[in-house]
């Protein structure tokens, strides 16, 4: 079993080691907390500690912080599991609302402010661009979450699970994502404070970024999980 | 139309190998040549367009054999994303065989960009088509208002991503009414 993913120059994770060593090295795997609700804990316990408290697969949880922090990263199909099928359903379902209830909120409220110094036309397209995206956004989590991840719920589904339909929305929506920094970027009026933009941009290619994990997890560590169910291995 | 000449530098022999097989099969490459560094090009290769490791992103900025010919970055190490610039698409060891082919054909048949410092502002005719992009017409649509072939639209509009950076037709139709190229009233 392969417990301590290499993941390229990061130190290498692995269940003995201690949370907050691990979330001094990467905090951005805060989120990961976020998403699932897990209660940081009191004292210095590791993270197979913390995963067992929680009843969450460690080796599951390592690769999910691997592929957060190396972009490259890919789990060998010899590490993956069958019983990881519902942790992982659970950990995409966990980041759709992490999504819709605190990033594209937080990116709306960073949006607003560099709003306030535009004129009323850019104003109202760029808030009318966004207000689709985060629709078209929403839409294809629900499309998911009915037809990818209800495979957790049905034999059926999962053995008829298609993730070739993910393909082009992930396209649409890694454009769209890179659009809105495009323009935040190159097509402001004269007159928004470079602050505003700046932080605008930071929490968009954050987000944008997320959303690509969010891609490689559904295509690199579920799809090859369902593949093993399908293939009766 | 004869095959597409194709030029390999990637230092990892078994990537190269695996291109060079997958392009043969594709029965519409020739690769004239493979080499694994730059500096096996001792003169200006006489091809259509080059696959070429990221990881010689930095050597390929000074490299004067390659200049006028499209690369294909074969993304295989982390690379900062400026470096990048310089592809006109990216590979991965996870594209598969018609994403390699796809990308070589649209190399070959997209008009080679400027030098990527150059400005990004659009020619007029990139403007015209922008116009109507963001106006909703089909590629047929604008070929026919412009009196130009719905492949030059294509190309056009290829050039119009590349230098706006925007890459979706609602990102468009904004990027055109930020810059007072249409009135949204128009939409």
């Amino acid at each position: 079993m392969n417990n301590t993913p290499n993941i390229g120059t990061c130190i290498a994770l692995s269940p003995d080691m201690k949370l907050f060593e691990l979330i001094d090295a990467h905090p951005s795997l805060l989120s990961i907390f976020l998403r699932l609700n897990m209660a940081l804990p009191k004292g210095d316990i590791s993270v197979g500690e913390v995963c067992r408290r929680d009843g969450y697969s460690v080796d599951m949880f390592l690769m999910l912080c691997s592929m957060h922090l190396s972009p490259s990263y890919r789990p060998s199909s010899i590490s993956l599991k069958k019983d990881m099928l519902e942790g992982v359903v659970g950990y995409l379902r966990a980041s759709h609302r992490y999504y819709t209830t605190y990033m594209l909120p937080h990116v709306a409220s960073h949006l607003d402010k560099v709003l306030e110094h535009c004129d009323s036309l850019s104003e109202r397209v760029l808030r009318r661009f966004y207000t689709e995206y985060v629709e078209f956004l929403t839409r294809h989590f629900e499309e998911e979450e009915r037809n990818i991840f209800s495979i957790s719920e049905s034999p059926d589904r999962l053995v008829s699970a298609d993730f070739s339909m993910l393909e082009a929305p992930h396209g649409d929506i890694d454009d769209r994502t890179n659009d809105i920094a495009s323009l935040i970027f190159k097509s402001l009026p004269e007159g928004v404070p470079t602050p505003l933009r700046c932080t605008m941009l930071e929490h968009i290619y954050m987000l944008r970024d997320d959303l690509r994990r969010h891609s490689d997890i559904e295509m690199y560590l579920l799809r090859p999980i369902v593949a093993k169910y399908q293939n009766g291995r | 139309m004869g095959k597409i000449r194709m030029l390999i530098v990637e230092p990892a022999s078994v990537v190269a190998e695996g291109l060079v097989a997958l392009l043969l099969r594709s029965g519409e490459v020739e690769v004239v040549a493979s080499y694994s560094s730059l500096d096996e090009l001792s003169q200006t290769p006489n091809v259509d367009v080059a696959i070429l490791s990221t990881a010689l992103s930095r050597q390929v900025e000074g490299c004067a054999q390659l200049q006028g010919i499209p690369l294909i970055g074969m993304q295989s190490s982390i690379t900062e994303p400026d470096a990048l610039k310089l592809f006109g698409s990216l590979l991965t060891i996870y594209s598969s065989d018609e994403e390699v082919i796809r990308a070589v054909r649209e190399a070959v048949e997209t008009p080679l960009e400027h030098n990527y410092a150059e400005s990004h502002d659009l020619s007029d005719r990139e403007r015209d088509v922008l116009v109507l992009v963001a106006k909703g017409y089909t590629n047929k649509e604008i070929a026919s208002e412009l009196f130009i072939s719905p492949h030059t639209v294509i190309s056009h509009r290829k050039n119009i991503v590349h230098k706006t950076g925007i890459r979706s037709v609602a990102g468009l139709t904004v990027y055109a009414v930020l810059n007072k190229l249409i009135d949204s009233e128009s939409l």
